[in-house]
């Protein structure tokens, strides 16, 4: 039921951000769901989850995108796998630290992504306009990661509450 | 609050599903996987038509309510038609002086001759560094990589990948777009990059010849990758450098891919 839910929410994550999220762009960058979405299950389910989210969601990415199928599930990854010891090591996690983990994730999802299409030859941006991209979709979604957040407990216990009823 | 489940370090895991996903990224991207690759993107293609849909439904329910997107749209609205107003000026200006084939660009759907299918646009790019539009026409409807993509206000891009019934097509902001332009007033030649706020344009000097703000930039037809005469945009700002043996020029492009609804494919005219 849990597994279910999740996929269905990472799909609908995909789906919006390359049929609704674009229509909010700011500066270039528009909000990433689905990294909004791994960084989420990183938080509230830990490391090993979130890596497994991050691979979903990135492949839905990916079909959605021009070029090979993976660039964006190991740019969200790896986001996953650093966050994931970040989250776990953290005594008194607070909404500032989630907000953090949101600016590095978007950060590290940008430069791995970047990487990752210019050793499979595909094209990039010039190194100032990949740093403006990166820096901006780090402050939206900073700013929306804590709704983020809250929206994937409430769901999260609703599955939850379900999966006991059952 | 936020604790997660204590676990141990899954360095392995992340090093065998990075390994797996490194593998399916090289594989996926050799030739005879763009069959499959564009058929997984077929099957997604459905979900975003709805989703679209879904998106301009909400769009039209809270244009009731007089709120920013409702201007917004407005705005963006009023803006095309501006644009495309303004692009008859210049098609108009720059047949009188060139010839019979850029004057029938004025309608490019009746009087170009070409063939073209009209594709909805169903989804964009997932991130802000690849500029891509996706379609809801494939090659079921003739759509094949390399064909050029055009929308009223001018020139969009090039068809990259092609499903069975869904396209991608790389846009004129995407970094690695070229295109060999001239200028309607002084009739400057040059090549334009993509990127992500305004175009970049390095132009050729000429003796005595210095381009302008305001000039509109359309395809020369120059190496053969794209028909001769389409709008691409309107130089907004020119630096001069004398000691090089080019400018450079930003240009203002005629279309925003985040707010389109259709576009044209040409589908018989064969890039060289």
């Amino acid at each position: 039921m849990r597994r279910i839910a999740a996929a269905a929410l990472m799909a609908a994550a995909a789906l919006a951000q390359v049929t609704w999220a674009p229509h909010f762009e700011v500066g270039g960058a528009f909000p990433n769901l689905v990294l909004l979405g791994v960084v989420g299950v990183t938080w509230t389910r830990g490391q090993r989850y979130g890596m497994a989210w991050a691979c979903v969601g990135g492949l839905l990415l990916d079909l959605t995108a021009s070029g090979p199928v993976g660039p964006h599930a190991i740019a969200l990854l790896v986001g996953a796998y650093v966050i994931g010891f970040w989250t776990r090591d953290l005594q008194r996690p607070t909404a500032v630290h989630v907000v953090l983990t949101a600016v590095v994730g978007t950060i590290l999802y940008s430069a791995v992504l970047v990487l990752s299409d210019g050793l499979l030859g595909l094209p990039v941006p010039q190194p100032g306009t990949a740093v403006w991209l990166a820096f901006t979709a780090a402050a939206y979604n900073a700013l929306l990661m804590p709704f983020a957040l809250d929206v994937i407990r409430r769901l999260q216990a609703l599955t939850r509450s379900a999966t006991e009823a059952t | 609050m936020y604790g997660a489940k204590r676990q141990s370090r899954p360095t392995g895991l992340f090093l065998v599903l990075c390994a797996a996903m490194l593998l399916l990224a090289m594989l996926s991207q050799q030739s005879w996987a763009a069959g499959a690759r564009g058929a997984a993107r077929s099957a997604l293609a459905p979900a975003e038509q709805l989703m679209t849909a879904a998106a301009s439904q909400v769009g039209r329910i809270t244009s009731g309510f007089g709120d920013v997107s409702s201007l917004r749209a407005e705005n963006a609205r009023l803006r095309a038609a501006d644009e495309a107003l303004r692009r008859e000026v210049v098609e108009l200006n720059a047949a009188a002086k060139e010839n019979a084939a850029l004057r029938q660009a004025l309608d490019f759907q009746k009087a170009s001759g070409h063939h073209l299918v009209a594709a909805e646009v169903i989804g964009v790019g997932p991130d802000g560094f690849s500029r891509t539009v996706q379609v809801d026409r494939g090659t079921a409807d003739g759509v094949r990589p390399g064909m050029v993509v055009v929308t009223g206000a001018g020139l969009l891009g090039r068809v990259s990948e092609a499903g069975p019934h869904a396209a991608v097509v790389q846009t004129l902001a995407d970094p690695q777009s070229r295109v060999n332009v001239y200028l309607s007033s002084s009739n400057l030649q040059g090549t334009l990059s993509g990127g992500p706020t305004a175009l970049q344009l390095e132009l050729q000097h000429t003796l005595g010849v210095v381009a302008s703000t305001g000039e509109w930039a359309l395809t020369s037809g120059v190496g053969g990758g794209y028909p001769r005469g389409l709008v691409v945009g309107e130089v907004a700002s020119v630096t001069r450098r004398d000691a090089a043996t080019s400018d450079q020029a930003q240009v203002a492009w005629v279309n925003d891919p985040s707010s389109l609804s259709f576009v044209l494919v040409i589908t018989d005219f064969q890039p060289s």
